[in-house]
């Protein structure tokens, strides 16, 4: 065989290579594999990073499940469950009565539910501690608080708190399954004798799958959280193991080698519920349960019973999301330590005014909130980017391994706690190898921005996957054919198409990035703190009121934010783009 | 290329071969398709037919073999020209109409890259609503017209470049009976009338007669016919294109004796007292389990006094129409079906069956593949 052939022969095989797909892997190695699994490794062979003496030991395993570390674990795995049984008992109440009766305002209370979807765990701890604190909103209402904030301060507040932040979830994945749910199931079996009790016994165990994957998704999300542990499990010395890997690695000296243990088992423990929800949904899927599945009828409350239904819904979403907003709101509309003070309440914005500026000892807001509002702007335009690419790939006719092990990879990287993707960061990014040779990206935005697009790319890829998903080939095809090229039959096709989803992807990551405190906490570069970092050390001061005013304006923002972006949507795009995605409308 | 027409295309496709994975969907497949002729490509599903049309669309890219369109290559070696480039339009199964754009804007998009004024693209889709009779659903989204509105939304996006070539992607499989009739004739005239070259890919064989030119018929990603309708009707090649393009009944042979050149006489074995006349064909041998294939059109009913014919009874009778339809039962698991006859026999009545020996063949069951 000659040299030429040789060379035509590899030319030609480099041309079948597909480029595109190679750099999408080189990327998603870079920013979630190796750094992972550099980590990880550090628990069984400590020498090969220059953390200990061996090459191999399993002694950090035996001490990461003892004393304090092991107590966090065992914590964290009972508290995740019950908080997962709570909140699937709340949202398939809260979902049978709104989907499945005549309950008034059905719109006010899913939305609520996107709202607390929107509110970080650690801004409704805060908003909390400002209700249940003495002095505070709940003593201003005469309520003696003093029992609920000893209550508040350990295992049942961060239960409590927890449970009421994977509320929405549990209660969008409910709800799907309730409206597939038609009335026939019903009839059939009250036709057939059955009680009103026995009816429901016999049907709900049709929604079993939509109830089983709401409590993976309420566990996984419980195991990996990181602000309540981070502000509520450390003042109130209940040991969680997302806070005791932090601990690990801030004690003096770190010890990567415990962190990395406890990081591989909320790998573990997150990692199967959420394989095991994908599996359920895949194999009976809740959504459409039969193409002859009839409209939902709804359960007619008499007048009364009707509002008696609505208040109590209303009270109890007030209690979840409406109390811990306005026990910020208030504190933040008094400049001191305490709601009530000798001579009353002082109602006034010198909170709000205090954000941006300095005070002494701690680091003004106003720079902090400018700060992750860029973060938000450049993680989410990043992480929009790479999930779409991805989720083409995913979405794509062609199931090849590269698509197989994508979708495996990017489902079990959702359950990847921010907390063990921020100390993974840290621990090899500051490797020798890596600041002398490659390059020094320790404690720099670029490496923050990183660690944030590396925790939002997984759980957005698959998001957009089912919208890319959605529309048929022969769209595309279609404009090829009658005379457009790849780049324009994109612009007046798919992404008219997609405009919907990928403005709610971009939205929900940037919320999701300004509120974001795992991984900010711990890759942050000093002198450049988002907020939420920032609003943590005022936590529990006498400036704790700026702290609140700081939740506030971050929320604002946050809505504020997703307002204007929608009205720009709505303003600047054709009809035709915004029919997409309504009712009866497919692509 | 530019998509500026010059008339209807030449299509030539050589020994086009498309492998998926270890699938060989088409098999060395080379045609020739006259300018301003209209194409069928008929056959079953997984035959190739459809991997055939979009390489001719260049929405896949054939493994190996060329494929002109006019007087360009735009497939053949390491050339592979980009759908956008191939100065032609497509119907597609499922319509592929963009939901949000208005009717009107589906219409327009392939003039987006032609060289008229912005007064005469207007024109002309004003124009092709006329024609195809959706004028009043012009500022409707896809959505809100029936499958039958949105089929004809597809065959004018399909004619208003005027381009050389149109191709069809089964776009009357969607549609319920009443309308794909009505359909497939609005197609057939509407083509015509454009004067465009046109490939029409069905699984229809009644379908294929009614529009085409010529026929290919495909199976395993192999050519195995290509010809005018009616000789595929009443020559066909083998006995899987007899059976693909519909026969009433097919029985294994008990006995032939050659005639003539190209006639046998052969016996069944459920009429044992006569002989049927039937045409042999000259691609297909009859040396190996002959089987006889029978169209529909060539059998006659008639009275059980009739004097000649094999012995037959009713088991079924459809009105449809223009007269009936039955299934005679001629021997043991031996029936035909679709037998027309104007006068209706009853369930039960005992006839007489005659054969018309132009449109019985004598083929071998099993065939190479």
């Amino acid at each position: 065989m000659t040299t030429s052939t040789l060379t035509h022969r590899l030319v030609a095989r480099l041309r079948r290579v597909r480029w595109s797909g190679l750099v999408l892997w080189i990327v998603l190695l870079l920013l979630i594999v190796i750094p992972l699994v550099a980590f990880v490794l550090v628990a069984i062979s400590p020498r090969l990073f220059r953390q200990g003496p061996s090459y191999f030991t399993l002694s950090n395993i035996s001490a990461a499940f003892q004393g304090y570390t092991g107590q966090g674990i065992l914590d964290s795995l009972w508290v995740s469950t019950l908080a997962g049984v709570f909140a699937v008992s709340f949202a398939t109440t809260i979902a049978w009565i709104v989907q499945r009766t005549n309950i008034f305002g059905r719109r006010i209370w899913s939305g609520s539910m996107w709202l607390l979807l929107l509110v970080p765990t650690w801004m409704t701890t805060l908003g909390w501690i400002d209700v249940v604190q003495p002095g505070e909103l709940g003593s201003a209402l005469g309520v003696h608080t003093l029992f609920f904030y000893h209550m508040f301060f350990g295992a049942s507040g961060i239960v409590f708190v927890n449970a009421t932040a994977s509320l929405p979830f549990c209660y969008f994945v409910i709800s799907v399954g309730m409206r597939g749910l038609g009335s026939e199931f019903e009839d059939a079996a009250r036709v057939h004798g059955a009680s009103r009790l026995l009816t429901i016994r016999t049907v709900l165990p049709i929604i079993a799958p939509a109830l089983l994957s709401a409590f993976a998704i309420s566990f996984a999300e419980t195991m990996s959280d990181f602000g309540v542990a981070f502000t509520l499990g450390s003042t109130s010395h209940f040991p969680i193991a997302t806070y005791t890997l932090f601990n690990a690695i801030y004690a003096f000296p770190a010890n990567f080698p415990v962190a990395a243990v406890i990081a591989a088992v909320l790998i573990l423990s997150t990692v199967p519920p959420v394989f095991l929800q994908a599996r359920v949904m895949r194999g009976r899927s809740y959504a459409v349960l039969s193409g002859r599945t009839k409209a939902v009828r709804r359960l007619q409350f008499s007048p009364l019973a009707r509002i008696g239904v609505t208040a109590a819904v209303g009270i109890f979403m007030f209690f979840v999301i409406g109390l811990p907003l306005l026990g910020a709101i208030t504190s933040s509309l008094t400049n001191s330590s305490s709601f009530i003070t000798t001579s009353g309440i002082h109602w006034t914005f010198q909170s709000y005014r205090d954000v941006f500026n300095s005070l002494p000892s701690f680091t003004s807001l106003g720079q902090p909130l400018w700060t992750s509002s860029q973060l938000g702007i450049y993680v989410a335009t990043g992480t929009l980017i790479l999930a779409f690419v991805l989720a083409k790939r995913l979405a794509s006719r062609t199931s090849g391994i590269s698509q197989r092990i994508a979708d495996v990879f990017l489902l079990g990287s959702i359950a990847i706690p921010g907390i063990v993707l921020g100390v993974g960061y840290i621990f090899f990014f500051d490797q020798r190898f890596i600041t002398s040779h490659i390059v020094d990206l320790y404690e720099t935005m670029p490496l923050l921005i990183m660690g944030l697009i590396a925790s939002s790319v997984p759980s957005q890829a698959r998001l957009l996957t089912g919208p890319v998903g959605q529309i048929q080939s022969s769209l595309n095809e279609a404009a090829r054919v009658h005379g457009a090229s790849k780049w324009r039959a994109f612009l007046t096709t798919s992404m008219p198409l997609l405009s919907r989803a990928l403005v709610w992807a971009w939205l929900l990551t940037f919320t999701k990035t300004i509120s974001e405190l795992a991984i900010a906490q711990i890759l942050y570069q000093p002198g450049h703190e988002p907020a939420s970092v920032v609003i943590e050390t005022y936590l529990g001061t006498i400036f704790a009121s700026i702290g609140s005013a700081a939740t506030v304006i971050t929320l604002v923002e946050m809505i504020g934010v997703i307002a204007l972006v929608l009205t720009i949507f709505r303003l600047a795009t054709p009809k035709g783009w915004r029919r997409v995605g309504e009712a009866g409308v497919r692509s | 290329m530019s998509r500026v027409c010059t008339g209807p295309s030449r299509v030539e496709i050589s020994e086009v071969r498309k492998k998926f994975g270890s699938k060989m969907a088409l098999n060395g497949v080379s045609l020739v398709v006259e300018p301003g002729t209209f194409t069928v490509l008929l056959g079953p599903s997984g035959s190739g037919k459809t991997t055939l049309l979009r390489c001719l669309a260049g929405i896949e890219q054939p493994t190996s073999g060329s494929i002109s369109i006019g007087d360009h290559i735009v497939c053949g070696g390491t050339k592979f020209v980009g759908p956008e480039k191939r100065n032609l339009s497509m119907v597609f199964q499922d319509y592929a109409l963009w939901p949000h754009l208005t009717v009107r804007k589906n219409i327009a998009f392939p003039l987006n890259s032609s060289p008229l004024s912005k007064k005469d693209r207007v024109a002309r889709v004003d124009n092709l609503l006329e024609r195809v009779g959706i004028a009043h659903l012009a500022d409707r989204y896809p959505n809100e017209l029936s499958g039958g509105e949105q089929q004809r939304v597809a065959l004018a996006r399909a004619l208003s470049a005027e381009v050389g070539l149109v191709l069809f992607d089964e776009p009357l499989s969607n549609l319920d009976a009443d309308r794909r009739d009505q359909l497939r004739i609005e197609i057939a005239t509407l083509t015509r009338d454009a004067g465009v070259t046109a490939v029409y890919i069905t699984h229809d064989q009644s379908e294929a007669f009614a529009l085409a030119d010529r026929v290919g018929v495909l199976r395993n990603g192999e050519l195995v016919q290509y010809s005018r309708p009616e000789k595929i009707y009443r020559h066909p090649k083998s006995a899987f294109v007899a059976r693909f393009t519909g026969v009433s009944g097919e029985f294994a042979v008990a006995k032939v004796r050659e005639v003539s050149n190209k006639r046998v006489e052969v016996q069944l074995p459920f009429a044992p007292h006569m002989f049927i006349e039937a045409t042999t064909s000259e691609n297909s041998s009859y040396d190996q389990e002959p089987h006889l294939f029978v169209r529909a059109a060539g059998v006659t009913l008639v009275p059980e006094c009739a004097a000649e014919g094999a012995l037959g009874v009713i088991r079924d009778v459809a009105y449809n129409g223009r007269g009936y339809e039955h299934v005679v039962e001629v021997g043991e698991k031996a029936t035909l079906t679709k037998v027309y006859a104007t006068d209706r026999f009853d369930r039960g009545d005992h006839v007489k069956v005659l054969f018309d020996p132009q449109s019985c063949f004598v083929m071998n069951a099993q065939e190479e593949v």
